[in-house]
């Protein structure tokens, strides 16, 4: 009895620590400014009032960051998803000279994160035409090893016997790909499309080192600017990240078992 | 016999075999060119330079913008460069510290929520969600909290009766607010995957623990954590890769400060590289001193990872 008290002491004490920080930058952002700092603060605040966003909407350019967040999560999603699911496809099927070699180079990119390239980086993307680019943020890191290796891992497990049926029955290789390969995979597929939208709707260091001009940020590096800046304009900044919050919890809400089940692990692992 | 249809079966027979050959790489291409281009290319070129006394932008065409060969010289300037010993030391710190309590943190949490409970999908939930949004905005939620004067933390403490402390204003706090918020920030992914490497662990195992009137303690010490080691590994891994990587957690939080106490590796590559003239190729030693950490931290990944697989 006692034992299962202490579990429930710990666990209201887990949710209270993992709940009150993201909470409490909510209500702070529904707060007029003139009450946003007093003191004692309130976890109901006095008056709920949207002036905040407001503001935020107002004053900067938050539209144009969240489209150009959107247009890069999106459009890297799409890229991302269709190679990994033709590299992976490719990798899980086939065999030919080179096959090995091949996959231990795109997971051997793994112990190449940006954070160690970022001088030679911006060179290369320089040289490109891509910085300052949106491009430069949607298509370079398009490729990644773990997506090939979940479709890969994914794809093996579909029978052989079926595609060989389809290739008897005449289906060309692209037909092979669309009509049998992609609708088999689509748990896979859809874990993937999540797990990369989530990423790069996230991501900081691509487009910090990539993009310059204002009109370009996304709404991560507008943040980071926000935040890093000597006086900080509080309740604007605790409005606009509430609204970046909002699409990863549409996601989450929607697509919640793919996250906290571990499905891309058993994926990885399968 | 009709010679034309043999003709145009053996014709479509080479078509196919010819489609089988040519199809393998047409489907790894878009993948394996943009990994060749802009993760192989950007790495050869990164060890090339840390050679080269250079600026971040390279033209041949201009004297001043032309990079000179140095030799090692890059290498032996690491040795004598008080700002990169320091962070490197401070990242090390980091990780040191970092690692064990994520592991252990996110044990406790696996522990906690394994079982099915009423609430259980929620609580999960709640775990997880710091993994679901940037470290910048983490580092926003945290600078809010962790503020002196209007601050939730020190009023709580405040309500405890103890004075306020200046979290993000002396260093050595501030080295341990990052410490804080990174195993927080992190604990809900790495929760999950002990979770799913709880639920592989035999229920039958604990039942003969149980019968053979073993304690909770010792289950879990002859039980649970030789059975989890590969998952835990792979934490242990992960979270000193991550570690390592640190720089977009101190963006927000602290921005490096105060004065250099939280400026990690990553933070010194980029401000000396786009910061500092002609010290790009510097920039890129330091890189390289970077590679190694990771290189040995993930191939030791990708050998736990082909553990678990098997």
């Amino acid at each position: 009895m006692s034992l299962r008290l202490g579990r429930y002491g710990c666990l209201v004490v887990v949710a209270l620590v993992f709940v009150i920080p993201v909470l409490w930058v909510v209500i702070s952002s529904l707060e007029p400014p003139s009450e946003i700092f007093s003191y004692p603060p309130r976890l109901i605040p006095n008056h709920v009032t949207l002036q905040n966003y407001a503001t935020a909407l107002a004053q900067g350019n938050f539209g144009v960051y969240f489209l150009n967040t959107t247009v890069v999560s999106v459009s890297a999603t799409a890229i991302t998803v269709v190679i990994s699911v033709t590299a992976g496809y490719g990798l899980a099927k086939f065999r030919f000279p080179g096959d090995t070699i091949i996959f231990l180079l795109i997971m051997g990119t793994l112990m190449v994160p940006l954070q160690v390239v970022l001088v030679p980086m911006f060179m290369t993307l320089k040289s490109f035409g891509l910085i300052n680019n949106l491009l430069g943020i949607i298509v370079p890191p398009a490729a990644t090893p773990t997506g090939v290796f979940l479709m890969r891992q994914y794809i093996r497990g579909l029978p052989n016997a079926l595609l060989d049926a389809a290739r008897v029955d005449g289906a060309g290789e692209i037909n092979l790909l669309l009509r049998v390969v992609v609708p088999l995979s689509l748990p896979a597929i859809a874990a993937l499309t999540i797990f990369s939208f989530v990423w790069r709707w996230n991501d900081f260091l691509w487009p910090f080192l990539v993009i310059s001009d204002q009109d370009k940020w996304t709404l991560q590096l507008a943040l980071a600017n926000y935040v890093g800046q000597y006086s900080i304009n509080w309740p604007s900044l605790l409005a606009m990240t509430t609204l970046s919050m909002l699409p990863m919890l549409v996601v989450f809400l929607a697509f919640q078992r793919y996250f906290v089940q571990g499905f891309i692990f058993s994926g990885i692992k399968g | 016999m009709d010679i034309g249809l043999e003709v145009r079966r053996a014709t479509a027979r080479a078509t196919r075999a010819w489609r089988q050959t040519v199809t393998p790489y047409v489907l790894v291409a878009p993948t394996l060119l943009l990994l060749l281009v802009f993760v192989a290319w950007p790495l050869v070129q990164g060890i090339y330079y840390s050679f080269f006394q250079t600026g971040i932008i390279i033209d041949r065409n201009i004297p001043e913008l032309t990079p000179h060969y140095v030799g090692a010289a890059n290498y032996l300037q690491l040795v004598r460069d008080p700002q990169f010993i320091q962070s490197l030391a401070r990242t090390t710190a980091f990780s040191v510290v970092t690692v064990p309590l994520t592991a252990a943190f996110s044990l406790s949490l696996a522990l906690l929520m394994k079982q099915r409970f009423w609430g259980v999908g929620l609580m999960r939930a709640i775990t997880y969600w710091p993994s679901m949004v940037s470290l910048i905005v983490v580092g926003i939620a945290w600078k809010w909290l962790l503020g002196y004067n209007s601050g939730l933390v020190n009023y709580v403490l405040n309500l405890l009766k103890l004075p306020p402390v200046p979290w993000l204003i002396n260093g050595h706090l501030a080295q341990l607010a990052v410490m804080a918020v990174a195993v927080w920030a992190q604990a809900g992914f790495f929760m999950v995957i002990l979770i799913a490497g709880l639920q592989t662990i035999p229920a039958e195992l604990y039942e003969v623990a149980h019968i053979d009137g073993a304690r909770a303690w010792s289950t879990f010490w002859h039980v649970t954590l030789p059975l989890l080691r590969p998952s835990l590994l792979i934490v242990v891994v992960l979270s000193s890769i991550n570690a390592f990587k640190i720089y977009e957690l101190v963006v927000a939080l602290t921005g490096g400060g105060p004065g250099l106490d939280t400026v990690f590796l990553v933070q010194n590559i980029y401000q000396v590289a786009f910061r500092q003239p002609q010290a790009a190729g510097y920039a890129a030693a330091q890189s390289t001193v970077l590679l190694v950490v990771l290189l040995l931290l993930t191939a030791a990944q990708l050998r736990l990872g082909g553990e678990a697989a098997e």
